[in-house]
């Protein structure tokens, strides 16, 4: 049966702009390190020519391997959306196949999150341990040396918001924060640091319920669970972009799959959708606005050190440049090193997958060896992804912050060694 | 986002631009759609390989043939600079190509066009190249061995020889293993080369050419001689097989293409400039001209939410022809350029595109055509007046010249990008 035409209709035929010169395959960082993965012109827009929307069996099975970094979209001068192709296969795949047990998991950060804060302690203990990490990937085949994230001991960021709900800002001027389920479950410091930085600005912050994005669904191809989850959001958060909010998240995945990968991948072109689309910020994006209305404030204390910044794969996506680079660099004190590594190879689940361990690691070796050239006064670096975070954490072993963080530190707001506010 | 200078286009025109207005002082972005044309080209600067009154006989001297074109064509890019500034813009891009570390020569005889062995074993007139091509010169004498890997595609050894020594120019081919590469059975010439970055697997190399070559003979390989360290994977490879080599440049992606658009991006970066690829401008803003030149306010690219405005002082518009991506047609035979649409000179009739002949050589209208610029590099309209006063457009896009049937392609590219960035800086430097 026919899934979502009218994005397999949007997608499918740029493969006819394709002129097979090659340039996705030369840039493409997974195919550099395994054969296991064709290469996006034949994944994507050869394979293409012998798919159909429905069909029996999907042409070619290494799309399982696209980390989705979608380094084949910036490079190709021709506009053919390889990585949507991929994304698509995938989906045909699993209907064709069924999805493993491992993959629900993995696609449901949400549930992952709140079965975890149920003890969070002992989460985290069974995640660091050792054999329990080698039952795991020999019964579900989630790799043992991916770093997990740890849950929150603290409590979620609900938890926090509702503490300390007397002390909030008021204002005329408001924004609508997604925080997304990293920030609620396993980092509600950097929603506070977020927080801290919309206040310090002069904006009263409004948090709306809301729920996981869907992006770890898409990616495992759990196409008609994320639509439910896609619609479920709009529910909550379309309001406010009728009202005219903007809706501003600190998690580039997240704020992604509101503006484009949901809504273009599910066929969900509703009203609302497109409403939402539109409202829905990056938070640097958001604060680069701001700056250039001469609205930001730049009270920065100095900040001496040199930071590694390794911006996601996902603003490739989002099209919006390296906000984070307009914007860090205005820190005094702090010199801002970009990274032009493609991926740091964690690519969301990706990592998590015992098959697929190896080929993060070493995708990512670009990035690990670059940040390691940077010198022994290198005693972080920066990420605006969560998974990536994570990834370059356990691969680097320096720690890996969001640069809400850096920033909230440079306002003197917050303690970017601690990972907390700033009392007072 | 607010700077000097906004470069549309991240080809050879674009960046030598960008560069040349960095240098003096201005603060540059540079935008893209994709990545630049550079990775399908064989990184040879061709300034001017044929005529259309001679297209069966490769020109032997390009600068005097710009100067006799000067008079016939006054507005040819190259008229529109003169002889003389083409020169010292090639001389400006053989510099920096030295300090890139990718150093670029010319002939045997100053002035002369190089002829240069194709992937198919035609030669190909240039009038620089990279330094690990310059020993396939068929200006020189010995006998060539052209070696092949078992495996890697779009690359043929014996067809290669068979068509040089059609030629005159003695040539035989040998085959090698493509294991000696890579342990990886699908590797592009992008993935070889990278590996011949790995000193070992070249001195592997270099020991089997050592037992292939007979004495005299130079040696024709594909162009993978590394990748980022190129310069010391060519030199380790001659001292190895003790001969001369060349790099045979392959179909795309091209590899001394995309060595030279890395060398001259890294140090783009290097100075703070911006490279961001992935952006596709969708509209301009611009404020129309009454009597005089209009201005451009801002571009608009598309991002996966709303447009992201681009605000900058001046403007390049370097996005290339048809090839690049500059124009776009429809079924009906209009052609537009994507941005501005600015006037082109090419018809808007497609009867009119082409003329009967295929190969007539005095090449096609909708190839030739494109927009018209006055020696500042300003698109004018039909009158000859600038259209926009912050507007300039160099490279691929320009009207009165076929680049590819011409071989001029990085001649134009660097002549008119270097003088377009000069006349920038006079612009928005004084203002």
């Amino acid at each position: 049966m026919p899934i979502h035409t009218t994005s397999w209709e949007s997608v499918g035929p740029t493969l006819d702009e394709c002129i097979k010169c090659n340039i996705c395959t030369s840039y493409c960082p997974v195919a550099e390190v395994t054969d296991k993965f064709h290469g996006p012109k034949y994944t994507g827009p050869q394979a293409q020519r012998f798919r159909e929307n429905g069909q029996p069996h999907s042409p070619d099975h290494s799309a399982d391997y696209c980390s989705g970094c979608r380094v084949c979209n910036e490079v190709c001068p021709t506009g053919v959306r390889i990585a949507e192709m991929n994304a698509r296969a995938r989906a045909q795949m699993a209907k064709e196949h069924g999805i493993p047990l491992r993959n629900r998991l993995l696609g449901r950060s949400d549930m992952l999150g709140k079965l975890g804060m149920i003890a969070p302690g002992l989460a985290n203990f069974a995640m660091s341990n050792g054999l329990a990490r080698s039952i795991a990937e020999g019964v579900m085949g989630i790799s043992k040396g991916a770093q997990m994230p740890k849950w929150s001991t603290e409590g979620t960021f609900a938890a926090w918001l509702k503490r300390s709900a007397a002390s909030r800002l008021k204002s005329e001027r408001k924004v609508v924060y997604y925080h997304g389920c990293s920030t609620m479950y396993y980092e509600p410091y950097v929603g506070k640091a977020a927080m801290a930085v919309f206040e310090h600005n002069g904006f009263e912050v409004i948090v709306p319920e809301q729920g996981c994005c869907g992006l770890p669904l898409l990616n495992n191809g759990e196409f008609s669970e994320a639509e439910k989850y896609h619609h479920r959001n709009l529910g909550w958060l379309a309001p406010y972009a009728r009202q005219g909010h903007q809706i501003v998240g600190t998690s580039t995945s997240c704020t992604l799959t509101l503006k484009e990968e949901a809504p273009d991948m599910l066929d969900i072109h509703t009203p609302e959708a497109h409403e939402l689309k539109l409202a829905v910020w990056d938070m640097f994006e958001w604060l680069r606005d701001l700056h250039q209305q001469g609205q930001m404030k730049t009270d920065f204390q100095r900040l001496e050190m040199v930071l590694p910044y390794h911006p996601p794969c996902q603003y490739r996506a989002h099209f919006i440049g390296s906000p984070v680079m307009d914007i860090l660099p205005l820190i005094p004190g702090l010199e801002v090193r970009e990274s032009h590594a493609r991926c740091c190879g964690g690519a969301g689940t990706y990592v998590y997958k015992k098959e697929k361990f190896q080929i993060a690691m070493d995708v990512g070796e670009e990035l690990f060896t670059w940040v390691d050239q940077q010198g022994p006064q290198v005693t972080m670096t920066a990420c605006t992804s969560e998974t990536c975070r994570w990834h370059i954490e356990s691969a680097t072993h320096l720690p890996c912050r969001h640069p809400i963080e850096v920033l909230a530190a440079a306002y003197g707001l917050y303690d970017l060694e601690k990972r907390r506010l700033v009392e007072g | 986002m607010t700077t000097d200078l906004l470069v549309i286009g991240a080809g050879l025109s674009g960046l030598m631009a960008a560069q040349t207005a960095r240098q003096a002082g201005l603060r540059v972005q540079v935008i893209a759609k994709g990545l630049s044309s550079m990775h399908w080209a064989a990184g040879t600067v061709d300034v001017m390989g044929y005529t259309a009154e001679q297209m069966n006989q490769p020109v032997p001297r390009p600068l005097d043939a710009i100067q006799a074109l000067s008079a016939a064509q006054p507005d040819h890019p190259y008229a529109l600079l003169g002889a003389h500034q083409v020169q010292a813009a090639l001389n400006e891009f053989a510099a920096l190509a030295d300090d890139l570390g990718l150093p670029y020569t010319g002939a045997a005889t100053a002035g002369d066009n190089l002829l240069l062995p194709s992937a198919v074993g035609a030669l190909r007139p240039a009038f620089l190249a990279p330094r690990g091509q310059v020993a396939g010169d068929a200006s020189r004498p010995e006998p060539m061995l052209i070696v092949g890997f078992h495996g890697l595609r779009d690359f043929y050894p014996e067809l290669i020889a068979e068509n040089l020594a059609k030629q005159g120019r003695p040539a035989r081919a040998a085959f090698l293993p493509l294991s000696l590469l890579a342990e990886q059975g699908d590797r592009n010439n992008v993935h070889l080369a990278q590996a011949l970055d790995d000193k070992s697997r070249r001195m592997k190399l270099g020991s089997e050419l050592k037992r292939l070559v007979k004495p005299g003979e130079r040696i024709g390989l594909p162009a993978i001689l590394g990748l980022d360290d190129h310069a010391a994977a060519f030199a380790e490879l001659q001292a190895a097989a003790g001969a001369s080599i060349f790099e045979i440049p392959t179909l795309p992606p091209s590899v001394p293409g995309m060595r030279l658009f890395k060398a001259l991006r890294a140090r783009l970066w290097q100075q703070g400039v911006r490279v961001d690829a992935g952006m596709e401008a969708i509209g301009a803003q611009t404020i129309p001209a009454n009597g005089a030149a209009g201005r451009v306010q801002w571009i608009e690219t598309a991002t996966s939410s709303r447009p992201l405005r681009w605000q900058a002082r001046g403007y390049l518009l370097a996005t290339g022809g048809i090839l690049g991506g500059g124009f776009d047609s429809d079924h009906t035979g209009r052609i537009w350029e994507t941005i501005f649409d600015l006037p082109l000179t090419i018809p808007q009739k497609r009867h009119q595109w082409f003329r009967p002949a295929f190969m007539d050589p005095a090449g096609h209208p909708v190839f030739s055509g494109g927009i018209a610029v006055d020696g500042q590099m300003q698109p004018v309209d039909a009158a000859g007046q600038a259209l926009y006063s912050n507007l300039w457009a160099a490279g691929g896009a320009l009207a009165s010249v076929d680049p590819i049937q011409q071989h001029s392609l990085e001649g134009i590219a660097i002549a008119t990008g270097v003088a377009a960035g000069q006349a920038i800086v006079r612009a928005l430097v004084r203002a």
